[in-house]
């Protein structure tokens, strides 16, 4: 069999590989998928889960009055209104209910609660099995970004960064709306003004990201974000300066900024100040220092974040980015994806974590 | 993994001085000098000391010339980072190491100097210290029975350290490469290639300042990175001014670094005094040690 040959048969089984990641380590990202989970329709169940921080049952009234505004019905979890400390029940109970929500075929979406901390800590003894075979959207941001880097990273299936169910108000806002919008399966478009920090371009690709920490305490796990040919999103709340500067210089020297399609910021909001010898730098020359060298677009501004408003994004997916010098715009591409959904999820392998793994 | 030991300092040697991080206003470092010069050595005063470009000590390219320089300079035998902060891993990869590969000299400091210790360790195959900086003598007046184990390390005496009894011990006898330092910052190396490779290593660790839940945050990224699981024993420094969040995390530091490692058979010795305050003696990260725990107190030994 000459190389040509041996090649063309090889061909197949090589690309099948690809896909499906090794057991711990460095697994190989999932670079397939996209395909959006369904979207919803009056009448459709949405759970309410605390996997991170507590929140009380009236803080979460909010929500359940506003989803059933828009037509859906909720069910509560367990987890609203417990507390473990600061968590929302033990590790046990929010993984426990976390769980029951993923493998609920009723439910087609999960709000969470709040973020505060905690979703990395129930990670490891979950079971996709059943949300690969019928993906729902996962709803939060913050803390929650754990949860988008492992899902994005192991089974590429989009989730959506937005308000959750603690930070709901009786008012529907922007944000609010932005939610309803996009679980209806309207397509995002946003334009918004920014700073004059931009580099401007244009540029296409699959977005993901969301709080800046949260990506950082992914590194090196079997949740790292894999970035490469990606528009990053980043945002963060209440961090020094130089702390912005550190995990900044980690994504870097790990090589997570070298190959983006672009760069999007958020908020960074609260910034915390230095004792002594304050870090004059702006949060803008900040991080457009680390990715000065590279000549792909980058966008300030973008109204996500820790702050008002905080629009909807669905991660995972296909956007166009204009980039201008104060504007911006960010449209979903449609069928960029094509109907049915690629049959990869199944052949996945659900990697383990390094820590199980003896 | 071999190690290569830089050679002991002896009276008349010189220590070069620079801040690679933040910045360190120049008086603070005149107990510093004036304590490494009693001991018998020479000091070299870096430009980067009591210099300062805002948060920085200099720019990035000022700071990373300032310590190229003692790297070249064959007559510094060892450099003394006076501060932390923070801003070592803006300069790590641009630092040429040829001639510190030639003639490898002690590198001192804890902190945000961590990166250092575990750069030279991963990537350079050389031991360093981790230990007190001008700060601790400034605050000390001189020197005081911790500041001095850094006069016994660079003279080359065989370390040897001791630790009271602890409810938390986790008892056992063990050896290998001392590895670790600040959390914070080993948290900020992981993914890069300067991040050490902690199999059968003995990890410490210490921090300040950082939240209940970062700390919690920051070991379970190490523990799902798979850094922890296959160490060969863990060493407890201190983790001072802890700050915790309105809603109170509702564990102590001593717990929530027990409820991450508990899993785990090697030993683990909590209360050594490796920390951002005075307990803070000095270590020669890379080099083989023995950690025996048992319920009279935790002992490293240095010496394979």
């Amino acid at each position: 069999m000459d190389r040509r040959n041996f090649l063309q048969k090889m061909g197949p089984i090589g690309a099948l590989v690809l896909t499906v990641p090794a057991i711990a380590g460095n697994t190989e990202p999932v670079r397939v998928s996209g395909h959006p989970p369904p979207y919803l329709r009056e009448g459709d169940y949405i759970g309410i889960t605390c996997p991170a921080g507590a929140i009380d049952q009236r803080d979460a009234r909010y929500s359940e009055v506003m989803m059933e505004r828009w037509g859906f019905k909720t069910r509560f979890g367990r987890t609203i209104g417990r507390r473990w400390q600061q968590f929302g029940g033990t590790d046990e109970e929010r993984a426990a209910d976390f769980q029951q929500m993923l493998d609920d075929p009723n439910l087609k979406a999960i709000l969470f609660g709040r973020g505060g901390y905690g979703s990395m800590r129930i990670m490891d003894k979950l079971n996709w099995d059943a949300f690969k075979k019928n993906p729902k959207w996962l709803i939060g941001y913050s803390d929650i970004t754990a949860f988008h880097c492992h899902v994005s990273r192991c089974f590429g299936i989009p989730t959506i960064h937005s308000r959750m169910a603690g930070g709901f108000g009786s008012q529907e806002d922007l944000s609010e709306t932005s939610l309803k919008n996009t679980l209806y399966g309207k397509p995002i478009q946003y334009q918004w003004e920014t700073t004059t920090f931009n580099r401007p371009g244009k540029t296409q690709g699959i977005l993901v990201g969301g709080n800046l920490s949260l990506i950082y305490a992914m590194q090196a796990s079997v949740s790292e974000l894999d970035t490469d040919g990606k528009i990053l999103f980043i945002e963060d709340v209440s961090e020094y300066k130089y702390t912005v500067d550190r995990m900044l210089m980690n994504l870097k020297r790990s090589g997570k900024l070298d190959n983006l399609k672009a760069l999007l910021v958020g908020g960074f909001t609260s910034i915390k100040k230095e004792d002594i010898a304050y870090f004059t730098m702006s949060i803008e020359e900040i991080i457009y220092e680390k990715v000065m060298e590279f000549d792909y677009p980058v966008c300030f501004n973008f109204p996500g974040g820790h702050q008002q408003p905080n629009l909807a994004l669905k991660l995972g997916m296909a956007y166009d980015l204009e980039v201008k010098v104060g504007m911006a715009q960010l449209t979903e591409v449609r069928n960029a994806f094509p109907n049915p959904p690629l049959p990869l999820i199944d052949s996945i392998v659900m990697p383990q974590s390094p820590s199980l793994n003896l | 993994m071999n190690i290569k030991t830089p050679r002991y300092l002896k009276k008349g040697d010189t220590i070069g001085l620079i801040c690679p991080a933040g910045f360190m206003p120049a008086e603070y470092t005149t107990v510093c000098i004036e304590t490494l010069q009693k001991w018998g050595f020479n000091v070299k005063v870096g430009k980067t000391v009591g210099q300062q470009s805002h948060y920085f000590s200099g720019e990035d390219a000022e700071r990373l010339q300032d310590l190229q320089d003692m790297l070249d300079d064959h007559s510094v035998s060892a450099i003394l980072c006076a501060r932390g902060g923070y801003g070592c891993s803006r300069i790590v990869d641009n630092i040429n190491w040829n001639a510190f590969r030639k003639n490898p000299k002690w590198l001192i400091g804890f902190s945000d100097v961590t990166v250092f210790n575990n750069h030279l360790y991963q990537k350079l195959k050389t031991a360093s210290i981790h230990g007190p900086m001008a700060g601790a003598f400034d605050k000390a007046g001189g020197e005081d029975a911790y500041i001095l184990t850094l006069k016994q390390a660079l003279s080359g005496r065989k370390m040897r350290y001791k630790t009271e009894p602890h409810d938390m011990n986790k008892f056992g006898k063990t050896s290998g490469p001392l590895v670790g330092g600040n959390l914070s910052i080993l948290a900020h190396l992981i993914g890069s290639h300067s991040f050490p490779d902690t199999k059968n290593t003995l990890l410490f660790l210490e921090d300040v300042g950082e939240y209940l839940y970062n700390i919690d945050r920051m070991l379970l990224q190490l523990d799902r990175a798979g850094k922890l699981q296959h160490l060969s024993g863990l060493i407890i420094g201190g983790f001072s001014d802890c700050k915790d969040t309105a809603v109170g995390f509702g564990k102590n530091i001593n717990e929530i670094i027990q409820y991450r490692v508990h899993k785990y058979n090697f030993p683990v010795a909590f209360g050594f005094p490796v920390s951002h305050e005075k307990e803070n003696v000095a270590l020669k990260t890379g080099l083989v040690h023995r950690l025996q725990v048992t319920k009279s107190g935790a002992v490293l030994t240095e010496g394979e």
